[in-house]
């Protein structure tokens, strides 16, 4: 771990101002990855702005009849929230799938969304990482890749994003609320918030240096009695998904209006199943519609050597999923 | 002790004067030996007033952090350590070019300190710097540069297990022609069964407070076997054992990794000398992985063959490890083939590769946790094919005397441990046949293992210490003794007041320190039987030493309380040098137990559930059965462990660890933990020691491993020969 400068921002906009004016900052926010990873000496930064104590934890309704997450709230608090509980407990169950309740209590949401893979490559700096060193190789590629993508990766990096919460926002199209060096804000959709490796897989997410995530807003929706997260793992807990699914329905009798599946553990970013989506759109939820729709999307699947367990895993996990949102959800 | 003549059965020939006292004495008899003491040293741990290794308050300490190989063989070309030498803080850099000339061959295990630029193994110990702060001393070791001449690392176990050869120390055992009896077998089993390497990773990973006093070597360092540790640290350092100390009076659980000591505890002294100040060196949880060895990664062979009804005619069991370059350990994975069932004829091998990996070690239950898994694997396989209930097929094969040796048991209650197991687990319940058990969306199984583990009592000596103000006695109990969290303070309290009659709140139990009476280790299940016996002893010998001071006769053997208030004694000490009971060695002494194990393998997902795990232990007299219980359940998640989600994983180009932190490396969650229960057959074992007292501190773990894996063929009809059972291998 190098030396660095400790300072404490008083509100957001000197907290961005902050960052502006040193490319080598970093904001702290629950710290849960950012200090793991600067004692690893994986991250360096000279300065971390401590934004803990800016607000923005709230959880409110939006005028639009939406919710919105504070950036800086708890994942505990999150999860927990009536709101959250009665509107999107697909996103409750995901964050309750994730790490431990004791890092739930410090991890923020923006932290959340921000946290960097685990690729145990990426972690050891005696390996090489495009992510970490570009241009220093992918570790994993034709190393030990049992946990590693099978959808969208490149050449150049072949790691998973690692968040729950993520794979529940995407498949609720939530749209991350961002604040930048003038003050300007602006919205990404979830799904595009965090990019595909590419040549570029230093770069996790479409954020920029000094921007600043206030809120996290989840549209309205009608999926609160048949949405399911359902995360396979290699223990009960504390353990990063295999692969995991945030599967919603809305339902009219049993014919599918709309469905939403989004996958983790298998790509760099939260995986949106679109195709399997549009699949079912109008069909029966019955499971053989479930499996048509998995296959369909589990035929895009590029494995590796140590992963092709994932494509069967991810397809049985898409019908389990559906199959446990028809049910109402209740595991 | 003429009188013993008097009743030949009893320790206690003596009678008592006064009848009230013959009554008090039979209700105070054992009246702590045997209770569910809870920990006497419970609250100083959980409100952090136990010092642990680097907690022990020493003055102007400086802070030591090693820095590790990046490669898995070959020479250190260059080390250039001039920027971290200017970093704030910096005492010394110290590397194989400025580190003293050691003894290599002192007895720390794993080599690494720093006598060589050669490299052995990935993450080798090449460098450590000692800094003012914690801090920074880690940014400084950062900041070293190194340069190497790589050469071409043995880091495949895949591709070198084929070129192994005879280990040093295990020829090969062979009892009748087991060839001829697979080839004429009526039913047999020949399968292959993978272990991956495990870690220990104790709560508190390996730590030191190294101080120099003139010739003298202080060492706050935890240790399994404290006079092993004094005499691998004075060797090592050139010096006499009698200069070196060793504080460790609390042990944050070590599973064998702390039994031998390795580099990190030299190059703390090392770092002590050459700043000639104390210096505190603590392992990251990182570096634990290649520190403090590991146990190996085994391939078992395991060929059984049987009549059709039921009978073993034959039982092979050939293991191919690895071991270090410099050095070998084979943990002995035939072990339990070799004494589990009665079979004519028996082959039990090795074969031993060298690999560029660190030193293996032994490892909660040495090669009985893993070999366990295969032999009890491989019953279970045998048991499907002679369709026989695998509970029956073992109490079949029960074996009269030991069959390695012929000796008889001194103990062995392996039929009871399968039976009220049987019946306590409800074992009637379960379907003979793979997926016949479906709850909603999950497949149940039922499955059974049995394991073992030797019962040793080895030489210790322990000390007495009585005082008198009043009516009030106190002792203090003195030896050297280890507590790794298991709870030998306790025991030994609890046996020191029963045998001088006071009461546990008495006593001060005083061990941990390589200035107290030398022990025995709390390693290989002989801590408890070594302590416990040493001090009953010493206890037998004060209340004798107080009765032929008194000059008169009892009737009824009067104890050291007694006595002490009876003759006005203000104090008195003594010291007993304890050795096994030479007849012990006229028979085979070990511990059994037999596992159940109750799983839910989610049918979509594979992953696996151990709702119910019931484990009966057969392992001589108990002498706290809450300790006893905390010991053989830990040593069963643990064994869960091993057959759901522990791996660490090599990846060969490099020789690292790709797990390399407690996120990556799974030991079990509460939630991957259900019901748990452990159930203890009585036994009162008097031909394996005086007290009866067999040991559990590994045999909680032998046999968990197959039990789970046999409870999971049961539920889904799938064989994993290959631990971890992940969800992976179940779709
Ligand atoms: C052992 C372990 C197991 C875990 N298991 C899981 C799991 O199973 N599933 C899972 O989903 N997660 C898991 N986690 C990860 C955990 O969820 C994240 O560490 C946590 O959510 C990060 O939040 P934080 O507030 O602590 O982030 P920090 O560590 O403070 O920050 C992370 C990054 O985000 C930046 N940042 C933080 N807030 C903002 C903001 N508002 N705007 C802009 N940038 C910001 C920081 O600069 C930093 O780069 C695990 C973590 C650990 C240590």
């Amino acid at each position: 771990m190098r030396p660095f400068k400790y300072t404490n921002a008083k509100d957001v906009s000197s907290a961005i101002k902050l960052a502006t004016g040193n490319p080598n900052a970093k904001f702290l926010a629950g710290g849960t990855n950012l200090l793991d990873l600067m004692k690893e000496d994986v991250e360096r930064p000279d300065e971390v702005i401590d934004i803990t104590r800016l607000g923005l934890a709230q959880i409110k309704t939006t005028d639009a009849g939406g919710i919105s997450i504070g950036g800086l709230g708890r994942n505990t608090d999150a999860a927990n929230h009536p709101l959250i509980r009665q509107h999107h407990p697909v996103l409750t169950q995901a964050i309750l799938a994730g790490a431990s309740g004791q890092i739930r209590n410090m991890a923020t949401n923006g932290g959340n969304l921000l946290q960097r893979t685990r690729c145990p490559y990426f972690y050891d700096i005696a390996m090489p990482c495009n992510k970490r060193e570009p241009g220093s190789g992918c570790g994993a590629l034709e190393g030990i890749n049992r946990m590693h993508a099978i959808f969208g990766w490149s050449e150049k990096c072949i790691a998973v994003y690692p968040s729950d919460m993520a794979v529940a926002l995407a498949a609720l199209d939530a749209v991350v609320k961002i604040k930048g060096p003038n003050g300007e804000e602006r919205s990404v959709a979830i799904t595009d918030f965090h990019r595909l490796p590419g040549d570029m897989p230093e770069k996790d997410t479409n954020l920029s240096h000094g921007e600043l995530i206030t809120a996290i807003e989840i549209p309205k929706s009608n999926f609160a009695d048949h949405s399911y997260y359902l995360k396979v793992r290699d223990r009960a807990s504390y353990a990063f998904a295999l692969v995991s699914v945030a599967a919603a329905l809305e339902l009219t009798g049993n014919v599918i209006l709309q469905a939403r599946i989004a996958i983790g553990g298998v790509a760099h970013k939260p995986w949106r199943a679109t195709k399997a989506e549009q699949m079912l759109v109008g069909k029966e939820a019955t499971e053989a519609n479930f499996k048509l729709a998995a296959d369909a999307e589990m035929a895009d699947a590029k494995p590796l050597e140590h992963n092709k367990f994932k494509v069967e895993l991810g397809n049985r996990s898409i019908v389990r999923a559906l199959q446990m949102a028809l049910d109402g959800g209740k595991s | 002790m003429a009188t013993a003549a008097l009743c030949g059965h009893c320790r206690w020939h003596w009678m008592a004067a006064n009848p009230d006292q013959i009554i008090n004495f039979m209700k105070d008899k054992e009246i702590n030996i045997g209770s569910p003491v809870s920990r006497i040293d419970g609250i100083l741990k959980v409100t952090g007033k136990a010092d642990y290794s680097t907690d022990h308050p020493v003055k102007n300490a400086a802070y030591a952090v090693i820095f590790k190989s990046t490669i898995a063989a070959g020479t250190i070309t260059n080390i250039d350590s001039v920027t971290a030498e200017k970093s704030p803080g910096v005492l010394a850099v110290i590397t194989h070019k400025n580190a003293p000339k050691l003894n290599a061959k002192g007895g720390i295990r794993g080599g690494a300190m720093l006598q060589s630029p050669e490299v052995l193994f990935f993450g080798q110990h090449i460098g450590v710097v000692v800094a003012e702060t914690f801090e920074q001393a880690r940014h400084a070791a950062d900041l070293v540069k190194v340069d190497y001449d790589k050469k071409e690392a043995k880091t495949d176990f895949e591709k070198l297990h084929q070129n192994g050869v005879k280990p040093k120390d295990k020829e090969d055992e062979k009892r009748g022609d087991v060839k001829a009896a697979l080839e004429n077998a009526e039913f047999k089993v020949e399968e292959t069964y993978a272990t991956p390497i495990y870690h220990h990773h104790p709560l508190e990973p390996h730590a030191t407070i190294a101080e120099w006093q003139g010739e003298n070597l202080i060492l706050y360092n935890s240790a399994q076997i404290v006079n092993g540790a004094q005499n691998a640290a004075a060797s090592t350092f050139n010096l006499k054992p009698e200069n070196v100390r060793i504080v460790s009076p609390y042990i944050g659980g070590g599973f064998g990794s702390k039994g031998g000591q390795w580099g990190n505890l030299v190059l703390a002294a090392v770092a002590a000398k050459m700043v000639n100040r104390p210096v505190k060196l603590a392992l990251t949880r990182q570096q634990m992985f290649n520190s403090v060895g590991l146990r190996q990664r085994n391939y078992q062979k395991v060929s059984l063959a049987a009549t059709k009804d039921g009978k073993l005619t034959a039982l092979a069991h050939e293991t191919a490890t690895h071991a270090a370059i410099e050095d070998e350990f084979v943990e002995p994975c035939g072990d339990c083939s070799k004494i589990m069932y009665d079979t004519p004829n028996s082959l039990i091998t090795y074969r031993v590769t060298p690999m560029n990996l660190i030193l293996p070690t032994y490892t909660r239950g040495p090669g009985k946790s893993t070999g366990s898994f295969a032999l009890e694997s491989a019953m279970d396989e045998l048991a499907y094919k002679l369709k026989m209930d695998p509970v029956e097929f073992r109490l079949k094969n029960e074996p009269e005397k030991d069959p390695s040796n012929g000796k008889p048991w001194s103990s062995r209650k392996v039929v009871e441990c399968l039976k009220e197991g049987a019946k306590a687990f409800g074992w009637d319940n379960r379907k003979m046949e793979p997926m016949q058990n479906i709850q909603g969306n999950y497949w149940v199984g039922y499955g059974v293992a049995c394991g073992t583990y030797p019962a040793h009592q080895r030489d210790s000596s322990a000390i007495v210490k009585l005082k008198r103000e009043g009516s009030n006695v106190t002792a203090i109990i003195e030896l050297a003794a280890a507590d790794l969290g298991t709870g030998t303070y306790t025991i030994l309290a609890q046996t020191a007041a029963d045998a001088l009659g006071l009461s546990m709140n008495n006593i001060t139990v005083k061990i941990g320190d390589s200035d107290l009476p030398p022990a025995a280790g709390s390693v290989g299940s002989v801590g408890a039987t070594s302590y416990a016996n040493v001090v009953n002893d010493v206890c037998m010998k004060v209340t004798d030493e107080l009765i032929a001071r008194s000059g008169k006769q009892f009737f009824v053997r009067p104890t050291a309380l007694q006595l002490m208030i009876s003759e006005k004694v203000a104090d008195i000490q003594t010291r007993a040098d304890s050795k096994p009971l030479e007849s012990a060695e006229q028979y085979s002494s070990h511990s059994f137990n037999a596992n159940f194990a109750e799983v839910w393998v989610n049918q979509s997902t594979g992953m696996v559930r151990v709702k119910r795990f019931l484990a009966v232990t057969g392992a001589g007299k108990i002498l706290n059965p809450k300790t006893a219980r905390s010991q053989i359940i830990g040593g069963n998640v643990w064994g869960i462990g091993m057959a759901l989600t522990e791996e660490s994983v090599v990846d060969p180009r490099f020789g690292n660890f790709v797990t390399r932190s407690l996120a990556d490396y799974h030991v079990p969650s509460n939630l991957d933990i259900g019901e748990m229960e452990a159930i203890f057959i009585k036994e009162d074992d008097k031909l394996a020691n005086k007290l009866g007292v067999k040991g559990l501190g590994e045999v909680g773990i032998v046999g968990v491993s197959a039990a789970v894996a046999n409870a999971v063929f049961n539920a889904t009809g799938k064989r994993i020969r290959e631990l971890p059972i992940l969800p992976d291998k179940l779709l």
